[in-house]
């Protein structure tokens, strides 16, 4: 049909359907991410007039900052732990719900409805639960690991975190999961079956390997959330006990905003912009290296 | 025909812009979370009076401080007409402020407006409230327990009072974790001991960033974190002091549930609510000795500790009128003086006001009696803008019992050193 077209026609399309969203998005993230990476290499408080250009001192000032890779580190774990418990409690959930249990549909709908609920309203309702319910409860029936507020302690508060963000997150995933289990051919299983495969061996040998793009998938979008977080953080523990789950996009806002030191901020940001990008694209690329093609 | 109809049709349409134009619409940042109900309130009345004048009052998130809502709206474009910023942050937006020192209320207020001149003599704020803080009593309580507030001027005899209350069958004291709380107010007592005044409080500042002075040496700290470790002893919350909210505070209090409660008297409209006295309460000054002579035991802090500002670069000059308007009415009309001290339950500093509060307001009956006394401490607005959660983080962990006294001075010394 319309194979050798000119460039210029084939531009002038992708701009007629493309254009609003690429121009959008160019003004919002691009332009401003640039103008960031300019501003990291000056001195300018936010406020002043006027400003001078400092070379790499605000990356100097970011990167030696000891707060800043603690963390960076903290929310390393955070996030470690958080995307693989995330997806294995999304994988259990899927895996159960494809497995013929009654209603389901109900179910999927119950599980999936924490992620619609934003992440502020979530940090407020469990900070009441961590905090007034789980004590009354624990200083009740006598559990000492209850009776005081989680999120008094640096460790506890952590695991508030990690709990809430698994709540959110692993319905989500689960409907991803889902759809991936749901389009492994039903005939392979019944031949293995037929073959004397036990469900743990089809589970390993079968399921998972086609699945892979879906746990590509929700990998993806679970490291960037979990590296990402702030909303959840403000709300829940606000950093707090103490400063001690301040993970690092409240790191960054606190130091650009707080402490008034806009350059090392940003210097932040761009330095954690690498961080995720690297991990999340390296996570990408190796998990398509061994994609199974059916 | 046609002509008169399109001369009709724009005598129609320049009647609606003639409205548009005369509603100037204006915005006040405020950044006193507890008076939002009531700044609502007041504004609805300056719009009533004011023909085509509207106020709308933000509000500020709970976690974010002054400084930071006010830089997030100006740097998107939103600057509001009307900024309440606490002292220390309004020289740091110095440059947007109007200036204000040929307004008529600068010579009827009694504020000396220290630290909102610029060096150039230009006054960049209005002085909203005074307010002090202390140690916040049940006189209900106190009167059980048989202790004399008016007696007690050193750590000793607050310990004892504390041991009656508790003998009594009532908890003694309950500390508010707040970092903010902790370490501006709390921390400033001692902070404002040693400076004297601004001039004081800015060398002793220089002082610290350089580390040439330790508060580990200083008395005033040593004393005031003595006194702390007495009310950590007696805090009704310590089987979990961390987990206590702002909100219980006032209500344990206000029950008649503890006896003593450290904070300001913006705490007035929260605590009312739960009290069934509405006159039983006052402040005492926190002791920081056990010499009862030293002037330091018996003055609470008061001053100036919010100020707003108007913006000139992202507000019209109709709006910047439309503010000092604003201004000009809350301390000159009797309807803006009954809004600052009936409403919104201020102390304002303007000696014209001479309104009194028809509903009961004992905290600022108390200050009032301080100031009257001459026994007032000088306000200290600490100028770091992380201050309050730093060494507030640090005060927390000293609180639960996380770190001693040793690592507490060395974090507070460390955090000066590495403030610019």
């Amino acid at each position: 049909m319309v194979r050798h077209r000119k460039l210029g026609e084939r531009i002038g399309t992708f701009f007629m359907f493309a254009g609003p969203t690429t121009l959008i998005f160019t003004v919002v993230m691009v332009l401003p991410f640039l103008y960031g990476i300019f501003l990291t290499f000056t001195d300018w408080d936010g406020q002043a007039n006027s400003f001078a250009f400092v070379g790499f001192q605000n990356y100097r000032i970011a990167l030696f900052d000891p707060v800043f890779w603690t963390s960076l580190w903290l929310t390393l774990r955070y996030a470690i732990v958080g995307v693989f418990l995330t997806n294995a409690v999304a994988f259990f959930l899927a895996y159960i719900l494809t497995s013929g249990v009654k209603a389901s549909g109900f179910f999927r709908a119950g599980f999936f409805t924490p992620n619609l609920i934003g992440g502020i309203v979530l940090g407020f309702v469990w900070q009441f639960i961590f905090s007034r319910v789980f004590p009354q409860i624990g200083r009740a029936m006598g559990w000492t690991l209850f009776s005081t507020s989680w999120l008094s302690d640096p460790n506890k508060a952590f695991w508030a975190l990690v709990i809430v963000t698994v709540w959110q997150y692993s319905g989500y995933m689960m409907v991803i999961y889902i759809a991936g289990l749901v389009s492994v051919p039903g005939e392979l299983l019944e031949a293995a079956s037929i073959e004397g495969a036990g469900s743990w061996a089809k589970l390993r040998r079968i399921i998972l390997p086609l699945i892979r793009p879906s746990v590509i998938v929700c990998f993806f979008l679970t490291i960037q959330r979990c590296f990402m977080v702030y909303d959840l953080n403000l709300s829940l523990t606000n950093g707090g006990p103490y400063r001690s789950t301040t993970l690092i996009s409240m790191n960054v806002y606190q130091t650009a905003f707080l402490s008034r030191q806009y350059g090392p901020g940003q210097a932040e940001a761009i330095f954690l912009f690498f961080v995720v990008a690297g991990v999340s694209l390296a996570q990408v690329y190796f998990g398509k290296r061994k994609e199974v093609e059916m | 025909m046609t002509r008169k109809r399109v001369v009709a049709m724009l005598l129609i349409l320049s009647l609606f812009s003639f409205s548009a134009f005369a509603d100037v619409h204006i915005t006040l940042l405020n950044t006193k979370a507890e008076i939002q109900a009531q700044l609502e309130d007041v504004a609805k009345v300056f719009s009533a009076e004011s023909a085509g004048i509207t106020l709308e009052i933000q509000p500020v998130q709970a976690s974010e401080s002054p400084f930071q809502a006010l830089s997030t709206l100006y740097a998107s474009g939103n600057a509001p007409s009307l900024a309440m910023m606490d002292p220390a942050d309004i020289p740091l937006f110095a440059e947007k402020f109007l200036d204000l020192r040929n307004e008529k209320w600068v010579k009827d207020s009694t504020d000396d407006f220290e630290a909102v001149k610029t060096k150039s003599g230009a006054i960049m704020a209005f002085p909203l409230t005074v307010e002090g803080y202390g140690l916040i009593y049940n006189k209900a309580v106190l009167a059980k327990a048989g202790v004399d507030p008016t007696k007690i001027h050193t750590t000793a005899a607050l310990e004892e009072a504390f041991q009656k209350i508790q003998a009594s069958g009532v908890d003694a004291l309950i500390i508010a974790p707040m970092d903010w709380s902790l370490a501006a107010h709390f921390l400033g007592v001692a902070y404002s001991v040693t400076a004297r005044n601004q001039a004081g409080l800015e060398s002793f500042i220089a002082d610290l960033k350089a580390g040439r002075a330790d508060v580990s040496k200083n008395k005033a700290f040593v004393g005031l974190l003595d006194t702390f470790d007495v009310m950590k002893k007696y805090n009704a919350g310590k089987s979990d002091p961390l987990a206590i909210t702002l909100d219980e505070c006032p209500a344990l209090l206000g029950r008649g549930k503890v006896g003593f409660y450290f904070m300001g008297d913006w705490a007035w409209p929260a605590l009312s609510s739960f009290a069934s006295d509405q006159n039983g309460f006052g402040f005492i000054p926190v002791p920081l000795s056990n010499n009862a002579s030293d002037f330091d035991n018996s003055g609470i802090p008061v001053g100036v500790t919010k100020y707003i500002g108007i913006d000139k670069m992202q507000n019209t000059p109709e709006q910047q009128a439309a503010a000092r308007a604003f201004l000009d009415w809350l301390v000159y009309s009797k309807s803006g003086q009954n809004a600052l001290v009936n409403t919104c339950s201020i102390i304002p500093a303007f000696r014209n006001i001479m309104l009194s509060p028809t509903t009961p307001h004992p905290l600022s009956e108390s200050i009032r009696a301080y100031v009257a006394q001459k026994n007032t401490l000088f306000w200290v607005s600490i100028p770091a803008p992380d201050h309050w959660s730093k060494v507030g983080a640090s005060m927390q962990k000293y609180l639960a019992g996380k770190i001693d006294r040793r690592r507490l001075y060395a974090e507070i010394n460390d955090f000066w050193k590495s403030t610019k």
